[in-house]
């Protein structure tokens, strides 16, 4: 096994020197390209309150390739699967080596504050949303009390 | 400031920019590996990662892009500013690492002989280290041998001088005796020869009287006649007449009769002797001969000197490479260069810390002709660069047929930095080995000693505790006057003297010596005589220092001194050996003369004398030594400075020179003194005698025999001086003799022969395990000598008792396997059950049950004896320093099975047994250990013992207890399997949970041994699948693993682990504990690419499939590569990723050809011996099957793991039985991996996507 990358060790290092508001990445313990994530629900959103853990992996040609994200704890989101795969373009097509684990995931927490049902991954919750927003939003309210306020 | 830095950071790598180039977009990003890696090849252009611009790359590539200049200034003033170091590899070009493939700032790695990157150069590093500690920690654990040879020498010394004390008086002793005899005997027959010589005088004398009184009588008469009996004269009566007539008749008579018996007086005294006395002279002059028994003796000890092949040190595996190391060294210095040249040490003749050679030079041209132009001038004896980087590969190769992929110990690598340091030569070297002494070298007390003062810097405060212990020693030497240690650093040389200080037994001798070492210049050592040399020496070997110690601490510096007193010491030393040596002289004379001088320990002769002397010695009487050390380039160190010093030159010389060379030589070594007394006319001879092609000891004893006449005193040196130039003239031839010589020792000295001979003698033997290898055949060499057991007499003797009745049986019951005939001497004529317990005999009467029971506890151990590994047990078991963890294990285990065993007699002496004499006693004595293993099956022994199936079932069933596995048959058996008897585990990491599992064994006592592959450890459960143990964790380093695969168990316990992707082989002690691994990726011999299922057979031999190699490579238990056999293909004896592999007791080689969708199975050679299936689900027919196991009925059970199930198979390969299908149930399967049998007929499956352990 390649020894780490300064980048992520520069990375890994500011993410613990200069945690971003709202988000706790940290390395797990056997592998520093695996990193347990922790993203608050950003406020105004229906997913507000909430904790939300995702699992983040540096791919082995990282930063040159995109870090894969995924989300561990069930969430109501039209960019989000069933399995908690995410759909954002940085995460495919539009990465650039120049983004970083926090760019990623305040991206992520963008995107919970902003939906964006006409890009959908869980089909049946951007129809939800689509035709009837505010009972969709109330899932996703419910979904977050239920799976993401426990602990 | 923050915002600067920022600003000079790149955003790719997020460091400080390293040569910015410009993007058409005005973002900067550094050249290397930053823009390169976001380089679209295919569309030849860049997307600029800040504005995901997308630019046309130029033609040239990204360095086309203009460098961003001003970023360049700002770095620079930023570096001005903050005094932050410039980047080092600023200037540098980034090239392919050639290990990780990534791009990077390369350098040179010694360790791989490639370029490679900083992070792999510090991976590599590290392995060294960690090589070099592991070792280390052979070297200590080995040191022992050489402390244990010491005090073995020392109490040789010890005894060779009481020994000679006793012999001398001997001599003395029959020499006053025969004086005594001789002396009394002359006086008697003196006092004889007086007392005769008075006698007869007497006798004489009175005839004499007698003879002239009757002479003068008778002529009276005559004249009276004469006178008056004339006619004239008529004075006489006719009486007076008649009665002189009548005298002078009686004269006339008495004349004429008178005959003198002169035999009588002529007779003289003669000394007869019994003997004829030349005859007697020359009994007398040769009264006794010395049987110099030492020889082999001395041979012996020296062997276990011997460096490189010292038995001890060369079961590891590392020091397999050392030997061969040091044995292709031997090959090349001897081969192309003079012996001594600095090329035959360990180093290569390189320096410690310094980089070899020719690579810099040519490759690089940055180390600059000055610093390697030298070296290289030296070494261009060698044809080419590439022949030398091809002779290291194949070195390299060559140590890796020794399995080890970590072949490449060089500890020379250590330090990477070179340092030129050509005092370095001057390291004090062990005199057998030639190993440096690493704290001498220059390089080394430099690295320390700025380690040191960087701890000092780090904790200024604190006043280093270092200093205080300095000045104390260095008072102690006065600076020393050689012009080469003045001209070192001063700082180098008090280390140096402190190390030796630390060394130094006593430091007050040191210091005494020393100035003496110092003031002996080459010359005066040579000229004048110097007995304070000689008296320093003597204080020297007082001090018990061994030659070992004393080169030890030498300084490099004082090396023409440390000849001097190693001489001396070694004459100390060799004081013994000489007087031993010198009495294979013929003349009396000269055994004592000889033994005299040694009293004196050379005292009257000069230093050259006792240097020529002890270096004779060394080479004569201890021929076999020299012999059998040459076998590393080694050996010379203590020749060597004498022979630089005065035989250099007659070595180089050519023979014709060598007379004269030899004479004007000898004249300047010998002494005035002795040079007087010096007989010419046998110097030559003695010359010509060292000449000739026989050995040096023949040559001596020829000399000696010569010059007996000669004053013996100078017969000893002069010969051996002879004989030190024999010597070194002959080196080369004996080097190359020397070979065989090793080679044929070793078998005898090392644990390999009886290795290979256990497996010849197949199953006679049980095979010696491991390191304890050696060992153990050390203790079978005293294994067979009773008193060895800590047993009572009674039992021993009847351990005796029972091992004659074994011999008696072992020939009626041929056909029952070897193992059999030791431990089962019960005949096949009574497999009758009843006659088989009836011959048993177990006592009836309570008490003597007990008894029995007791005495046949101690007999386990007894009855081991026959095989060297159980021996070795039982011996260890009594030494308890060397009970090493594996022979406690053992008896732990063999306690345990006394005590099942216990049990079990009591059982069975419940069975009335009418007549339970006590040789029926003794004779059951080999069978409870037998039957009980066998029935309880509580033992891998059991495995291994029987011979063929039907003495298992007879034996089992004619024991008659009834155990569950007993009383059937196995195919009846395996033909009702289809039950899970029960599980164990699920997914998860707690102990008792597995994630993937792969590998499954069966341990002592039928303990479940799983290896937990994504979990990365080992767990161990107990037969009922309780937990046990685990051990392991993820990692590369020892006792880490990588997705372990295989796991096996060997018959003392060990467990064997295949761990997959560190691409190696792990050893554990009995309890977990790490002892060994080898292996590394790779396709050469001993190399692995996915290591996957392994076993191990009865003799220890460890079967690895190398799966992505395509073939099984089989090793010793240490490790040492053996063999291998399979290629990739589907042919016969060719294979597709083999998963597992199992080896029968009968030494059938079991292996899933997994890809190939068959069994095959091999003989332990590799040549294909049968092989069955093909790809399908019907019966018979497999895919994909990976587990494979067989019991000890040769019965097998494979995986099939596309399948879904578990097939088992006659010993014929015919389908015997299949079970199980597609699941999560009981008895269902998802993913078959392993599988195991254990002896009691249970087959654990290893249910790898259901996590668990099914057992059937």
């Amino acid at each position: 096994m390649a020894a780490l990358p300064r980048r992520i060790i520069k990375e890994t290092q500011r993410l613990m020197q200069e945690p971003v508001p709202g988000i706790s990445a940290v390395p797990d313990d056997s592998n520093a390209r695996y990193f347990h994530v922790i993203v608050t629900g950003p406020e105004d959103s229906p997913f507000e309150g909430g904790l939300f853990k995702l699992e983040l992996f540096l791919p082995e040609d990282y930063p040159m390739s995109a870090p894969k994200v995924r989300f561990i704890t069930k969430i109501y989101h039209p960019n989000i699967d069933r399995l908690g795969r995410i759909c954002l373009d940085i995460l495919k097509d539009k990465w650039s080596p120049a983004l970083q684990i926090r760019t990623v995931l305040l991206s992520i927490q963008a995107l919970l504050s902003a939906p964006n049902p006409d890009d959908p991954l869980a089909n049946d919750v951007a129809e939800l949303w689509k035709v009837n927003e505010s009972e969709a939003i109330r899932n996703a309210k419910e979904w977050t009390r239920r799976y993401a306020m426990d602990n | 400031m923050e915002q600067f830095e920022q600003l000079l950071t790149c955003a790719i790598c997020l460091d400080r920019y390293r040569n910015p180039k410009l993007l058409p977009c005005q973002h900067s990003f550094c050249m290397e590996p930053c823009l390169e890696g976001l380089v679209d090849y295919v569309r030849r252009q860049v997307k600029c990662p800040e504005c995901r611009a997308e630019h046309r790359i130029p033609y040239q590539g990204v360095q086309g892009f203009p460098t961003n200049v001003t970023l360049q200034r700002f770095l620079e003033l930023h570096i001005e500013i903050t005094g932050e170091l410039p980047d080092p590899t600023s200037g540098q070009v980034m090239e392919r690492c050639n290990v990780c493939s990534e791009k990077a700032y390369c350098s040179y790695c010694t360790h791989c002989d490639k370029k490679i990157c900083e992070e792999c150069k510090g991976a590599h590093m590290e392995i060294l280290k960690r090589e070099i500690s592991r070792i280390n920690n052979q070297i200590r654990r080995g040191i022992h041998r050489l402390q244990d040879t010491l005090s073995l020498v020392e109490k040789n010394a010890q005894n060779i001088q009481t020994n000679c004390l006793s012999v001398g008086e001997e001599v003395e002793e029959i020499y006053r005796r025969l004086n005594k005899a001789l002396k009394d005997r002359t006086e008697y027959l003196r006092g004889e020869i007086d007392r005769y010589l008075g006698t007869e005088l007497r006798s004489l004398n009175t005839l004499k009287d007698n003879l002239s009184q009757e002479i003068s009588n008778i002529l009276s008469n005559c004249d009276l006649a004469d006178k008056h009996m004339n006619e004239n004269t008529d004075i006489w009566n006719d009486c007076e007449l008649m009665d002189a007539k009548e005298i002078f008749l009686k004269t006339v008579e008495f004349i004429r009769n008178f005959e003198y018996e002169n035999t009588d007086y002529t007779r003289r005294v003669r000394l007869v002797l019994a003997h004829d006395p030349n005859q007697l002279v020359l009994h007398v002059a040769g009264f006794g001969d010395l049987n110099i028994a030492g020889g082999t003796h001395f041979g012996q000890s020296s062997g276990l000197l011997q460096p490189p092949g010292g038995p001890g040190l060369m079961r590891s595996k590392s020091d397999h490479r050392l030997a061969s190391q040091f044995r292709q060294a031997e090959e090349r210095g001897y081969g192309d260069r003079g012996y001594g040249d600095t090329e035959d040490q360990v180093l290569g003749g390189r320096k410690f810390g310094e980089r070899p050679k020719e690579r810099h030079t040519d490759r690089y041209g940055r180390g600059g002709g000055t610093d390697y132009g030298e070296d290289y001038d030296h070494d261009s004896s060698r044809p080419s660069r590439s022949k030398y980087s091809r002779f290291r590969r194949h070195q390299t190769v060559d140590n890796d047929s020794d399995t080890e992929q970590t072949s490449k110990v060089r500890f020379n690598e250590q330090k990477p930095e070179r340092e030129k340091t050509l005092d370095t030569e001057d390291v004090t070297r062990g005199p057998l080995s030639g190993i440096t002494r690493l704290a001498d070298s220059p390089t080394v007390m430099k690295k320390m000693q700025d380690f040191e003062s960087g701890k000092n810097k780090k904790k200024d405060e604190v006043p280093p505790p270092q200093p205080t212990p300095q000045p104390k020693v260095v008072p102690k030497r006065p600076p020393p006057p050689a012009t080469r240690q003045v001209s070192e650093e001063d700082e180098i040389s008090r280390i140096k003297k402190l190390n030796k200080g630390a060394t130094t037994s006593t430091e007050t001798a040191t210091t005494e010596t020393r100035p003496v070492e110092r003031e002996s210049t080459e010359e005066r050592q040579r000229k004048t005589p110097a007995p304070e040399a000689a008296i320093s020496s003597n204080e020297e070997t007082d001090e018990s220092v061994t030659p070992l110690q004393q080169t030890q601490r030498k300084t490099a510096a004082s090396k023409t001194a440390t000849a001097a007193t190693r001489r001396a010491s070694d004459a100390g030393h060799k004081k013994s050996t000489r007087s031993a040596s010198s009495d294979s002289t013929t003349s009396t004379e000269s055994s004592t003369a000889s033994s005299n001088a040694i009293r004196t320990t050379g005292a009257p002769f000069t230093t050259e004398e006792v240097k020529q002397k002890i270096l004779s010695r060394t080479d004569n009487t201890s021929g076999v030594r020299t012999r059998s050390g040459s076998g590393s380039p080694k050996e010379s160190p203590i020749q060597k400075p004498f022979q630089s010093r005065f035989l250099s030159k007659p070595a180089v010389a050519p023979v014709a020179a060598q007379n004269d060379e030899q004479t004007e030589s000898s004249s300047e070594e010998v002494t005035e003194e002795e040079e007087s007394e010096e007989d010419t006319t046998s110097k030559p001879e003695t010359r010509e005698m060292a000449k000739t092609d026989i050995g040096p000891l023949l040559a001596r004893s020829a000399n000696a025999r010569d010059s007996s006449a000669e004053n013996t005193r100078k017969t000893g040196p002069e010969d051996s001086y002879a004989k030190s130039k024999y010597a070194t003239k002959e080196e080369p031839s004996r080097y190359t003799r020397s070979r065989p010589t090793v080679a044929d020792d070793e078998p005898s000295r090392y644990g390999y022969t009886s290795r290979f001979l256990n497996k010849s003698k197949s199953t006679a033997a049980i095979p010696p395990e491991d390191d304890d290898h050696v060992s153990s055949t050390r203790y079978s060499s005293t294994a067979d000598d009773e008193n060895k057991y800590p047993a009572s007499g009674r039992s021993r003797y009847m351990a005796l008792k029972e091992r004659r009745q074994r011999l008696a049986r072992s020939r009626s019951s041929q056909q029952f396997g070897d193992e059999e005939e030791q431990d089962e001497p019960i005949s096949p004529t009574s497999s009758n059950p009843s006659a088989y317990l009836a011959s048993r005999g177990y006592g009836s009467a309570a008490s003597a049950g007990h008894d029995l029971s007791r005495s046949r506890s101690s007999h386990a151990l007894k009855s081991r004896e026959t095989s060297p590994d159980r021996s070795a047990t039982a011996a260890a078991e009594k030494d308890g320093a060397a009970l090493s963890s594996w022979a406690r294990y053992l008896k732990s285990k063999y306690g345990n099975r006394n005590g099942a065993k216990d049990k079990d007699s009591g059982a069975t002496s419940a069975t009335p047994s009418s007549s339970s004499s006590a040789a029926a006693r003794r004779l059951s004595l080999g069978l409870p250990l037998r039957s009980s293993t066998e029935l309880a099956s509580s033992d891998d022994d059991s495995k291994n013992m029987q011979g063929s199936p039907t003495t298992h079932t007879v034996a089992t069933a004619a024991a008659g207890i009834a155990q569950a596995v007993a009383g059937t048959s196995p195919r009846s058996q395996y033909l009702k399997k289809c039950q899970q008897l029960f599980e164990i585990g699920s997914r998860g990491s707690e102990p008792g949970s597995f994630t993937w599992p792969r590998g499954v064994a069966v341990g002592p006592d039928n303990s479940i041994v799983v290896a937990d592959s994504s979990n990365h450890r080992v767990q161990v459960f107990d037969s009922n699948g309780r937990f046990l143990k685990e051990f392991g964790q993820y990692g590369n380093k020892e006792g880490e693993f990588d997705c372990l695969a295989g796991v096996a168990v060997n018959r003392i316990g060990q467990f064997i682990i295949a761990d997959r992707y560190n691409h190696r082989i792990q050893v554990f002690d009995p309890s977990g504990r790490f002892l060994r691994t080898f292996g590394s990726q790779g396709t050469a011999d001993g190399r692995f690419n996915y290591p996957w299922g392994i076993t191990t057979d009865a003799l220890g031999f460890i079967y690895v499939c190398d799966k992505e190699n395509h073939r099984i490579q089989v090793f010793q238990s240490d490790g040492t590569f053996v063999g291998k056999f399979g290629t990739m293909g589907n042919k016969e004896g060719q294979l597709e990723h083999p998963h597992y592999i199992a080896v029968s007791n009968t030494n059938r080689v079991i292996v899933s050809d997994s890809n190939n969708h068959r069994i095959q199975i091999f003989d332990v050679n590799g040549k294909v011996i049968t092989s069955f299936g093909s790809e399908g689900s019907d019966e018979g027919q497999f895919k994909f099957p990976r587990g494979v196991a067989v019991d000890d009925q040769g019965y097998i059970c494979v995986a099939d793991s596309g399948n879904n199930r578990i097939q088992i198979f006659h010993p014929d390969g015919t389908f015997l039985r299949a079970f199980g299908c597609w699941g999560i149930g009981k008895g269902e399967f998802k993913g078959l991996e392993g599988v195991a049998m254990t002896p009691n007929g249970h087959i654990l499956v290893c249910d790898r996507e259901n996590h668990r352990i099914q057992v059937f």
